[in-house]
């Protein structure tokens, strides 16, 4: 045979990937230190696509890299940083052994650090692709905050985690941008609205306590300390587009407050500082004194090829978020002391109430204009749901009405939980109390009845009885003074009508494959409508069960 | 060296003259020979050792002031006698002492001598020249510009890294930023070329390896306070998951299972059935007859042979002829046919087409959805973080009491295994080396 073979694996996709090992040989480095090159700048392992060609004939799950990759790594000047800490490390740990105290001060004072600035540039080109990437950001820096200062991390990352967070929720507060709240069993889950993008993340309670033993602590370190970087670029972002002066001063007393009293310190500047800011009870410090800024009018600028319909959903919308900034106007908050501070503190702050912490009964406040105890709970529906709500269900003593999520968004025929109906209504301007009279003289006439089954039943039929009835008389009586009302119930009907049997015709037109996938489809949708109506049996079975208890312990108590 | 008390220090020459008051006292006692009433047996006694014998009273006997005045005047009075009456018999330890052989003692010429003194005395003058023309040698200059400057410079601060916690922070994303600054207005090859400029970041860096969220929220169920339905159908989810992990495990049991009724195998049994086909004779004679049978018509019809081949032959080239007849027919006839066909054949090709589109699609919904799931990434799989979520008696009353559920922690770490930016780890076991030896201690050992 002449000419040159053309020999396995030597092009292709064989010659794309690398093991890990091979690209860790490549960048002379450790493996701990690759893997924190590769998080730092964001290189990811890929699956190729037939591992056999890849692996070279073998199936074993191994660790691939694109080549092109690790050849990009090469050109990054953060890997000699890594090979000085090597040195440096080597050389400590001689001088710690042969006790050289000075040389060891010596070493320590020049030990080499670097700054992972130009990768973030690299990373998120524009503010915008900075700002998709900050749901995990801020998940980071909230969970690390709340880590104990015992040294496992290292603690300068746990406070600058503490102070970046506390920046973030202050701009949250400057900006009214929050726009759910959720509690969970795993932590509190928040949505904020950033210059357009809905920003989710997720704090953890700060009184849990538990030290998982199968997470890789250096891994979310190297995380950490990327998205800390990338949090502080953009906090200081932020804040110039609200004109606020980073880092952030509070308005008014600045000064003044942060010197000690009586010559005393007791703890340090930045500290108290820092304390202060996470109270999270002041109003920042502006660049520019704004202007009184309340009751301007947006002005109208009509956008080309938007209709009207359009532009009134926005108007809507604004004069929605302006109602919510408004929520709790001049209303003050008595915090106590078994609940949970900082999660409260922010809402409440948020919501623009007064905040202050102990109990109501002090003698030496004036007494204050409403006394209510509500639980937590309140503020934070309160907030979901964009509307002050009615104190009267959230009384201790009560059964707390369930949170309920704001993150589900149900679709048709999914099944409602009759709360979030009765929200729903609310939010829609209806009084819910007419209802609730309604079903309490029902409830009435059916505990001394005791046919709650059967004289629902039988409502209902008369009710669709007196539906029929009337249909048949609006059609019969067609030349009468209610007319008018008569033809344009008509019309909908016909057109409802109409409709149906267009589609009746087309499920008859259609072919047998056809068919059979339609039937398919309704039969999926139908089940969804049975699922939910299984719920509400189950709901009304629960509810009946409770309303028996209450009769039974009513009557204990009577007799 | 003289030691000892007073009188014996002294030499014997000096013993006649006039000793000094000290030492003139115990002499002038009042009995013969110095002993009292109380005092004992000379021969007896005995000098009490009062603890070692370099304490306090013996160093100040020797180092004290009287005696080292006692030395100063024995000496002078020593080189006044040696004056006076000029030079003695010398001692015969002295004599012995001195060197009595012929060879010289080597000369020290270190005692009168400088190594390099000439060398050194040139580099001095040279120096001092230099020193008059006002030109100084280096470690003086810089010893001289260390004063000038104040000493050495104050502990500088070390520098700060990326985790300060007072770190400032600048607008990265405006257009003088500090990092492109250094590069501004700088030829673009010469910043390429002299590795200034850093490389660009490939484009398809960009894009994530997942479309899943960064942050899912919990299902409805998982509120603190839920309503019973959510709650319900929260726990419905777990429970599936618990079933489908028993039904797993059931399966496992039951193909493990012996089959009731089913008979053991014992020994016996074991033996027969290796045993079966080993001991039959019957099969081996007809074995034999077999193959002696097709042997033997193999030579009969030799002479045959010639006219059966040729026959054959022609059969079958006539076979062949026919058949190219019949295919040509066929052929024509055929296509004549299939004019008739067309629907039908069009039929078929619409449906080999559809097939094939069915399963190309096929197959890209199976690639979208594997794109959905998480890579394999290692020799781990990825596996799904259990369903938080509490029952019906450790839901909370209210936000005081409620116990949290699971870790953020955890939960973030999977989060991110799930979005294939990390390969799934497990904890690195200890792997011993070498194996554990035990020993038994002797006392041990004979115990049991």
């Amino acid at each position: 045979m002449g000419g040159l073979e053309k020999k396995k694996y030597e092009r292709g996709s064989a010659t794309n990937y690398i093991t890990r090992n091979r690209a860790r040989k490549k960048l002379q480095l450790s493996l701990p230190d690759f893997r924190r090159l590769c998080i730092l700048k964001g290189i990811y392992p890929h699956e190729p696509k037939h591992k056999k060609k890849v692996n070279k004939g073998s199936t074993a799950a191994r660790t691939f890299y694109l080549l092109k990759d690790i050849k990009f790594l090469l050109h990054e000047p953060i890997v000699n940083k890594f090979r000085e800490y090597k040195v440096f490390v080597r050389k400590l740990r001689k001088a710690y052994g042969k006790s050289e105290w000075s040389t060891v001060d010596r070493l320590k004072d020049n030990k080499p650090s670097y700054k992972l600035d130009h990768i973030v540039k690299e990373r998120y080109p524009t503010f915008v692709d900075a700002l998709r990437d900050l749901d995990d950001a801020l998940s980071m820096c909230f969970l690390f905050s709340t880590f104990p200062r015992t040294g496992k991390c290292h603690v300068q990352t746990i406070q600058l985690c503490r102070r970046l967070a506390v920046e973030f929720l202050n701009y949250v507060i400057a900006s009214r941008s929050l726009r759910k709240v959720f509690l969970s069993i795993k932590g509190i889950y928040y949505q904020a609205e950033v210059l357009g993008q809905p920003v989710t993340w997720i704090t953890p309670y700060t009184f849990a306590h538990d030290h998982p033993t199968d997470v890789d602590y250096r891994v979310m370190a190297t995380f950490t300390e990327f998205y800390t970087t990338l949090l502080g670029f953009v906090n200081f972002r932020l804040y110039h587009s609200l004109n606020l002066l980073y880092p952030p001063k509070i308005d008014g007393q600045a000064d003044v407050e942060l010197k000690p009293a009586e010559g005393k310190e007791y703890a340090m500047d930045s500290e108290s500082y820092l304390e202060k800011l996470s109270a999270l009870s002041a109003s920042l410090a502006r660049v520019v004194a704004p202007t009184h800024e309340d009751e301007v009018e947006m002005d109208e600028f009509p956008v080309e090829g938007e209709t009207a319909e359009q532009m009134d959903a926005r108007k809507k919308e604004q004069e929605a978020l302006e109602k919510h900034k408004k929520l709790f106007e001049g209303l003050r908050f008595f915090l106590n002391r078994e609940v949970p501070r900082e999660p409260l503190a922010f809402i409440i702050r948020y919501v623009v109430g007064r905040l202050s912490l102990g109990r109501p009964a002090t003698p030496c406040l004036p007494p204050p204009v409403t006394l209510r105890v509500p639980p937590p709970q309140w503020v934070f529906d309160s907030v979901n749901a964009k509307l002050c709500l009615p104190v009267a269900d959230y009384f201790p003593g009560v059964l707390l009405p369930p949170h309920l999520s704001p993150f589900v968004t149900e679709q048709e025929g999914d099944y409602v939980p009759p709360e979030k109906l009765k929200l729903l209504a609310m939010q829609r301007g209806e009084n819910p109390g007419d209802s609730e009279e309604e079903e309490e003289e029902e409830e009435e006439e059916e505990d001394e009845n005791d046919k709650e089954e059967e004289e629902e039943e039988d409502e209902s039929e008369k009710e669709e009885e007196m539906k029929l009835k009337k249909m048949e008389e609006q059609k019969t009586q067609s030349n009468k003074v209610t007319a008018g009302k008569l033809r344009l119930e008509d019309k909908q009907r016909l057109e409802q009508e109409q409709q149906s049997e267009e589609k009746r015709l087309a499920i008859m037109m259609m072919k047998k494959r056809e068919k059979y996938l339609y039937k398919k489809i309704m039969f999926g949708k139908k089940r969804k409508v049975r699922e939910a109506n299984k719920l509400a049996a189950k709901r009304k079975a629960h509810d009946t069960a409770v309303k028996e208890e209450k009769k039974k312990s009513k009557k204990a108590r009577r007799a | 060296m003289a030691a000892g008390s007073g009188c014996a220090a002294l030499p014997s020459s000096r013993r006649g003259l006039a000793l000094p008051f000290k030492m003139a006292a115990p002499a002038a006692s009042t009995s013969f020979l110095g002993l009292s009433l109380g005092s004992r047996d000379p021969a007896t006694v005995r000098r009490r050792s009062r603890g070692p014998r370099n304490r306090k009273k013996g160093w100040k006997r020797w180092a004290g002031p009287e005696a080292r005045l006692g030395r100063e005047i024995g000496d002078f009075l020593e080189d006044v006698v040696l004056q006076q009456r000029g030079k003695e018999k010398p001692l015969h330890v002295d004599l012995v002492l001195q060197p009595d052989s012929k060879v010289p003692a080597p000369n020290n010429i270190l005692a009168h001598q400088i190594p390099n003194g000439r060398k050194e005395k040139r580099r001095r003058q040279f120096w001092e020249k230099q020193a008059e023309k006002g030109v100084l040698p280096r470690a003086e200059r810089r010893l001289r510009a260390r004063l000038r400057r104040g000493g050495a410079p104050p502990d500088k601060a070390p520098e700060k890294g990326r985790s300060d916690p007072e770190r400032g922070f600048y607008d990265i994303w405006g257009a003088d930023n500090p990092l492109d600054q250094a590069l501004a207005g700088q030829d673009s090859w010469f910043l390429q070329q002299t590795k200034k400029q850093r490389v660009k970041r490939p484009a398809r860096l960009q894009t994530k390896p997942s479309q899943v969220p960064a942050v899912e929220v919990i299902a409805a169920g998982g509120s603190y306070n839920p309503t019973f339905e959510d709650h319900q159908a929260l726990l419905l989810r777990a429970h599936e998951v618990e079933v489908r992990k028993k039904r797993a495990e059931d399966k496992v049991e039951r193909q493990l299972k012996i089959p009731e009724g089913a008979e053991l195998p014992t020994a016996e049994t074991v033996f027969q059935e290796q045993c079966e086909g080993l001991l039959e004779e019957s099969g081996d004679e007809e074995d034999e007859e077999a193959p002696a049978a097709p042997a033997e018509p193999g030579d009969a019809p030799k002479p045959a042979p010639r006219q059966e081949k040729k026959t054959e032959q022609q059969r079958r080239r006539e076979k062949e002829a026919r058949a190219l007849v019949r295919g040509r027919r066929r052929r024509v006839a055929g296509r004549q046919q299939e004019l008739f066909r067309l629907r039908s054949l069009r039929r078929q090709v619409k449906r080999w087409e559809a097939e094939l589109l069915r399963r190309r699609q096929a197959r890209l919904a199976k690639r979208r959805a594997k794109d959905a799931l998480p890579r394999r990434l290692g020799p781990l799989k990825y596996e799904e973080p259990s369903l938080e979520v509490q029952l019906s008696d450790e839901l909370a009353e209210s936000l005081r009491t409620l116990k949290p559920e699971g870790s953020v922690l955890r939960d973030r770490f999977k989060s991110l295994q799930k979005r294939s930016l990390i390969e799934p780890r497990e904890r690195a076991k200890f792997k011993r080396r070498y194996r554990l030896k035990y020993v038994e201690k002797r006392a041990f050992r004979e115990v049991t």
